[in-house]
């Protein structure tokens, strides 16, 4: 269990600032990714992106994010992303190439006091 | 005759949906009612686990019995003391959608304006840092570090708030509930959503509808007003493309309080 002490309840991150925000990051295996754009569309913040596509493109039209390259995690120009480790993309990637490199867990006010950095498929008990 | 050839097509497209559920898991389900440790999940588990939240929907909606059968599910949710504080509106007009998307982007816009640092110049971003994070403190749910990009990237017209859903359905809440109604309002919606991916519908929470509320217009057209107070939206539609699945999650510790009061509770990691 992580500590909650005085000073991180009163210190609000900064968002964009990658020392005080460890956000999420997917790994996206060109071998594997036939570049549909299915995981673009199902994002939910429209952070999954290709050089020449985006999500409010891929709404108006599925075709355009055919072959337009492999998409990849949008980054500000700190580094940060937007993801927060959700993984629709990877259950509804029918290739099975995305895979996630890191959780989100924000630091200071917002950090995560129950949740490890390890993640786990569902396990029968 | 031809009524008993529909039947049986109808078998078979059940049959067929059921082997490839099974086929894509490899393994059978499990009987409700029973169980036995490492047992394959049963098919409630199942829907529990594969549930995603789904953000892109096909145009036609849920037929109107379909979504009559999912309220019915939020109907029969526990609630304190059988107070049942909740009032479901149904919103199933394309044209009402798309003014509440218009509306929404619009009051996102505004606020983005007003407290989004991570764009623009120096100088605004100095600025709005000297005096944001008090606000942040005061609203620290709504401020969330994933609602708030959320909000950015909504204010950039790069993902829309309603993700152009056939069908809303709004959970208000009376406040005069019994205890905590707004956890009532939890269950009463996650039932609604279980049993709707049940049948294949997908679904989505979209907290961010509660922005409409600071519209006067919105509030009146939804008749929103004390004892109710807008709690939060589900989305409802065909998902397209089919998006249930189970994922990864954070290995959670739990504290297990099992020797007596003087012994400190034994960390498990669950999941792991």
């Amino acid at each position: 269990m992580r500590k909650f002490s005085l000073m991180d309840r009163w210190r609000i991150p900064t968002y964009d600032k990658l020392e005080h925000m460890q956000t999420g990051d997917l790994y996206f295996n060109p071998k594997k990714c036939k570049q549909c754009g299915i995981c673009i569309r199902v994002c939910p913040g429209g952070c999954i992106v290709t050089d020449s596509v985006t999500k409010k493109d891929m709404l108006k039209d599925m075709k355009k994010g055919v072959k337009s390259g492999v998409p990849y995690v949008d980054k500000m120009k700190s580094g940060v992303t937007l993801c927060m480790a959700c993984y629709d993309c990877g259950a509804a990637c029918p290739h099975n190439a995305i895979s996630i490199k890191k959780n989100i867990n924000p630091k200071y006010f917002y950090k995560r006091l129950t949740q490890a950095s390890e993640m786990t498929y569902p396990k029968k008990y | 005759m031809g009524k008993v050839i529909t039947a049986v097509e109808e078998k078979e497209n059940v049959s067929n949906l059921l082997d490839e559920n099974i086929n894509s898991k490899n393994e059978t389900l499990s009987q409700l009612g029973k169980y036995e440790e490492g047992m394959p999940w049963n098919p409630v588990e199942q829907v529990i686990l594969e549930r995603r939240s789904i953000r892109a929907f096909k145009k036609e909606p849920l037929p109107n019995s379909m979504i009559r059968r999912i309220l019915e599910a939020g109907r029969y949710a526990p609630s304190t003391g059988n107070t049942q504080p909740w009032k479901f509106i149904v919103v199933n007009s394309q044209e009402i959608i798309e003014e509440m998307e218009k509306d929404a982007v619009k009051v996102i816009k505004f606020f983005m304006f007003l407290l989004d640092y991570t764009r623009g110049n120096t100088l605004r971003r100095l600025y709005i840092l000297s005096w944001v994070k008090w606000v942040i403190r005061l609203m620290k749910n709504e401020l969330n570090p994933v609602p708030f990009a959320l909000m950015t990237q909504i204010a950039q017209d790069r993902t829309p708030a309603f993700h152009g859903a056939p069908t809303l359905v709004l959970l208000v809440e009376d406040r005069r509930g019994a205890g905590n109604p707004s956890v009532d309002i939890g269950i009463c919606g996650q039932n609604m959503v279980l049993a709707a991916h049940s049948m294949g519908a997908g679904s989505c929470w979209i907290g961010i509808t509660k922005v409409l509320m600071y519209l006067p217009k919105w509030r009146k057209k939804f008749g929103i007003k004390y004892p109710y107070r807008l709690n939060d939206c589900i989305a409802f539609g065909w998902p397209s493309p089919r998006a249930d699945g189970m994922v990864q999650r954070e290995v959670q510790l739990v504290q297990w309080y099992e020797k007596g009061m003087n012994y400190d509770p034994r960390v498990e990691r669950q999941g792991e």
